[in-house]
């Protein structure tokens, strides 16, 4: 579905659907002149992220560095960790209890925590980013590093491949595909993650401006500050989806 | 050249074919990246009659079957007919029993509720379509199997089960696709004696697709050969060994001619597709 | 057998697990700001049981309600997008847009709409669910394998009988997928839409806790939270194994 060539139909599909969605809006709120604090019209969203450019983007390149920072590590935690889970299958027995109990955590829950840890600098938002990609690409990574069957498995090792060279050819190429899943998952709960945790707590982000408008009761600039970080985020995917195209080219 | 083995035998069967096909084409694809995967099909079976069906691989075999079955059209050139009865596009659903090339049964379903899903469509009840289903399964070999689930049985039960299936699915042509081709040696020869046994006590009509040249002696009344892509009929050839047939039957001296005549023309096509597939 | 099922189980690891922070953080001398001992985390438990129990119903209910309602219309909307090819190209890929809209931001704005009630956090429980229950219904209505789709219609199924007896069962393990997730994210949903106000839960005792720094209570909840979410997963997996136990080939 994702690697299927995208024609001008589906274009013109999306394009029609957003335009309608936008008028229905724009006219809805216009007709029934509904006030800016119950939802405010489209095109005067649209005018705030214009007015206050400076300030949203400031924010918003803060929360993706953040986010961006996260989801660099844990991803590299989550796929270190079921590298070495594959290599020393013992170790299972102790670190997936204490991953699923964490995991069975939601998330959210640690965002207190985390900023009475880390302050309510970036440390903290980053911590959260990682706490919220990590459990799940390392259950994609481990599962996909366990796909090969028996049979490849000692075909590798009838031509004298050992550990290393069965996980570096075989293993990790077989789980390219759940890997990147799993970042994918993990992208979006880390953004949501972070700007979580900056509604509780930070010198800057969308979740910030977010924050301090609902104090202030400007919902104009709420609206504003979350369908930018939507578009970023949307940004970040696109990204993702072009480097799954390119890692995975076999599918 | 092509049709100077059609068998004078055939041409004096003047009995009214149950399926007849009658210049059939099929041809995938915008005009100009045509592939014609069928061309100019005609084709007469009996009631009662097994014909089996070898060509290379590739040939349009599935293609064919497909049109029987009413999955897909055939291009508006020929025409299908059952029991005389010229048939619209898409009309001969439900009416033919058809097994195609894989067993595709369904992991959510024990073995007899497999075996029953056509009864169900057809809106029998479900004791009723049970009822029958279970007076079948010592036939079939799958007694005690009733309450098993597909990914607990071996190929050639499950291959049994799809069998089943198609059976209940009481229609008087039925259609097989390589039913055995993915089995071993020795599980396939097991099941053509028992295909033949069953064959021999519900006397359906079949057509059975196969790759393999002494399962489509041993089975059929009747081999058609198809030519290479674009699959067209090349030749059908009369098999008169006496029935029931035993597994001897392969060494005795008539089978090995018929074998050696067919082989020539199979293997002149089988060429066809090996030496288009190198220099494609 | 088991003791096999234990062992595997998070059950010991737990119990190891609870006797090392036992003995590490006195023996480290670990601030209690980072990691208070445990003796002081159960004394704050047993302090607050009262609270605890009614914020874990109301979160309880909150998150229960909300995923409901948000699977019984995700799934809806999931048939909807399968049977008309139309809805699929033109809002299908706004739903996977919305999905990445940090919509806890919204979480002021839904309040003002339904009140400081329960309703405002099942909406915010529903709406976070909703949407991954309806692409995974979508994907996996899509997965039924022609082939088989062929041979039912040999049979003479009505399309009727193809959704029943065939897309359907195949979707259901996608569809279980996506109901895990809608599951978490309507937890979360829940305990994030009480920040906006409200008296009761398990989420506005997280917001008491930090704003007073109280970190063994911090730790009662997190673990509380825990306990709920286990529960809860629990619950889907015991289902999951008990009706839906093939695998798309
Ligand atoms: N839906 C289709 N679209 C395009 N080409 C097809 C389609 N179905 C079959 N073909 C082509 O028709 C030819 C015959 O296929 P098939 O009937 O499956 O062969 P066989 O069963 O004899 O091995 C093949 O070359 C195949 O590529
Ligand atoms: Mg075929």
């Amino acid at each position: 579905m994702v690697a299927g060539g995208v024609t001008w139909r589906d274009r013109l599909a999306v394009v029609i659907g957003l335009a309608t969605l936008f008028i229905v809006w724009q006219a809805a709120t216009m007709l029934f002149a509904v006030p800016d604090y119950i939802l405010p019209r489209p095109l005067d969203i649209a005018w705030a992220i214009v007015e206050r450019r400076e300030q949203i983007w400031r924010a918003l390149l803060f929360t993706l560095a953040e986010t961006g920072a996260g989801f660099a590590i844990g991803a590299l935690i989550g796929i270190g960790l079921a590298v070495c889970l594959v290599l020393i299958p013992p170790c299972e027995a102790v670190v997936m209890p204490l991953a699923v109990a964490i995991n069975a955590v939601p998330s959210v829950a640690f965002v207190p925590l985390a900023l009475i840890w880390f302050g309510l600098g970036m440390g903290s938002k980053i911590a959260m980013a990682v706490l919220a990609i990590a459990f799940i690409v390392l259950l994609n990574a481990l599962s996909g590093l366990k796909k090969p069957e028996q049979g490849h498995i000692d075909l590798m090792r009838s031509f004298g491949a050992g550990r290393f060279g069965i996980l570096w050819r075989l293993r990790l190429p077989a789980a390219m595909p759940s890997i990147v899943t799993g970042l994918r998952v993990g992208l979006g709960r880390s953004t949501i993650a972070v700007i979580v945790a900056e509604m509780l707590g930070a010198y800057d982000g969308i979740g910030q401006i977010v924050y301090q408008s609902t104090a202030q009761v400007d919902y104009l600039s709420v609206w504003a500050a979350v369908l930018t970080a939507m578009l970023g985020s949307l940004a970040l995917y696109g990204c993702l989806v072009a480097i799954d195209r390119k890692l995975i080219w076999w599918r | 050249m092509d049709s100077s083995m059609a068998t004078p035998s055939i041409a004096a069967d003047h009995r009214p074919a149950h399926l007849q096909l009658i210049n059939v084409w099929k041809r995938f694809g915008p005009p100009e990246r045509q592939t014609v995967a069928v061309r100019n099909v005609d084709l007469a079976i009996q009631p009662g009659e097994f014909v089996t069906l070898i060509g290379p691989s590739g040939c349009g075999k599935s293609t064919l079957f497909n049109m029987i079955a009413g999955l897909i059209a055939p291009d508006d050139d020929g025409s299908i007919l059952l029991s005389n009865k010229v048939q619209q596009d898409y009309g001969l659903l439900g009416k033919v029993a058809f097994m195609p090339q894989r067993d595709l049964l369904f992991p959510w379903r024990t073995v007899i509720d497999n075996a029953t899903l056509p009864l169900e469509i057809e809106g029998v009840s479900r004791k009723a379509a049970r009822a029958r289903a279970e007076a079948l399964f010592p036939e079939f070999g799958l007694e005690g199997f009733e309450t098993h689930y597909p990914h607990q049985l071996s190929g050639g039960m499950r291959q049994r089960v799809a069998l089943m299936r198609t059976f209940l699915f009481e229609r008087d042509l039925v259609l097989l696709d390589e039913p055995f081709g993915a089995l071993d040696a020795l599980t396939r020869s097991m099941m053509q004696r028992w295909l033949l046994d069953v064959w021999a006590k519900h006397r359906r009509t079949v057509l059975f697709i196969t790759h393999d040249i002494d399962e489509a002696i041993f089975l059929g009344d009747k081999v058609v050969v198809m030519t290479a892509r674009p699959g067209t009929i090349k030749c059908a050839e009369r098999i008169n060994l006496p029935r029931p047939r035993a597994a001897s039957v392969t060494t005795t001296g008539e089978f090995i001619d018929i074998k050696r005549r067919l082989l020539a023309v199979v293997e002149e096509e089988s060429l066809k597709t090996f030496g288009g597939a190198t220099l494609a | 057998m088991k003791r096999d099922a234990l062992l595997r189980s998070p059950l010991p690891m737990l119990v190891v697990l609870a006797l090392a922070w036992w003995l590490v953080v006195p023996a480290l001398k670990i601030e209690a700001r980072y990691l208070p001992p445990l003796g002081a985390v159960i004394a704050d438990a047993r302090s607050v049981w009262p609270d605890l129990l009614a914020g874990f119903w109301r979160t309880l209910l909150e998150t229960v309600i909300g995923f409901f309602i948000g699977a019984a219309l995700g799934i809806a909307a999931g048939i909807g997008f399968a049977q008309w090819r139309w809805l699929e190209r033109g809002v299908f890929p706004i739903f996977v847009a919305l999905q990445s809209v940090p919509v806890i931001a919204f979480g002021a704005i839904v309040v003002i709409w339904f009140g400081n009630t329960l309703a405002s956090k099942v909406v915010i429980a529903l709406y976070l669910a909703f949407f991954p229950i309806a692409v995974n219904t979508l994907r996996g209505l899509q997965e039924a394998d022609p082939q088989r789709m062929a041979l039912m219609r040999s049979f003479g199924a009505s399309s009727r009988q193809m959704f029943l007896k065939l897309s359907l069962p195949t979707a259901l393990p996608t569809i279980m997928i996506g109901l895990k997730i809608g599951l978490s994210l309507a937890l979360a949903g829940a305990i994030v839409g009480e920040w906006f106000g409200d008296t009761v839960g398990l989420g506005v005792m997280l917001l008491q806790a930090l704003y007073f720094e109280q970190v063994p209570r911090l730790w009662v909840l997190i673990l509380t939270c825990g306990g709920l979410g286990t529960l809860l997963y629990g619950g889907a997996g015991l289902i999951e194994r008990r009706f839906i136990w093939w695998r798309a080939e």
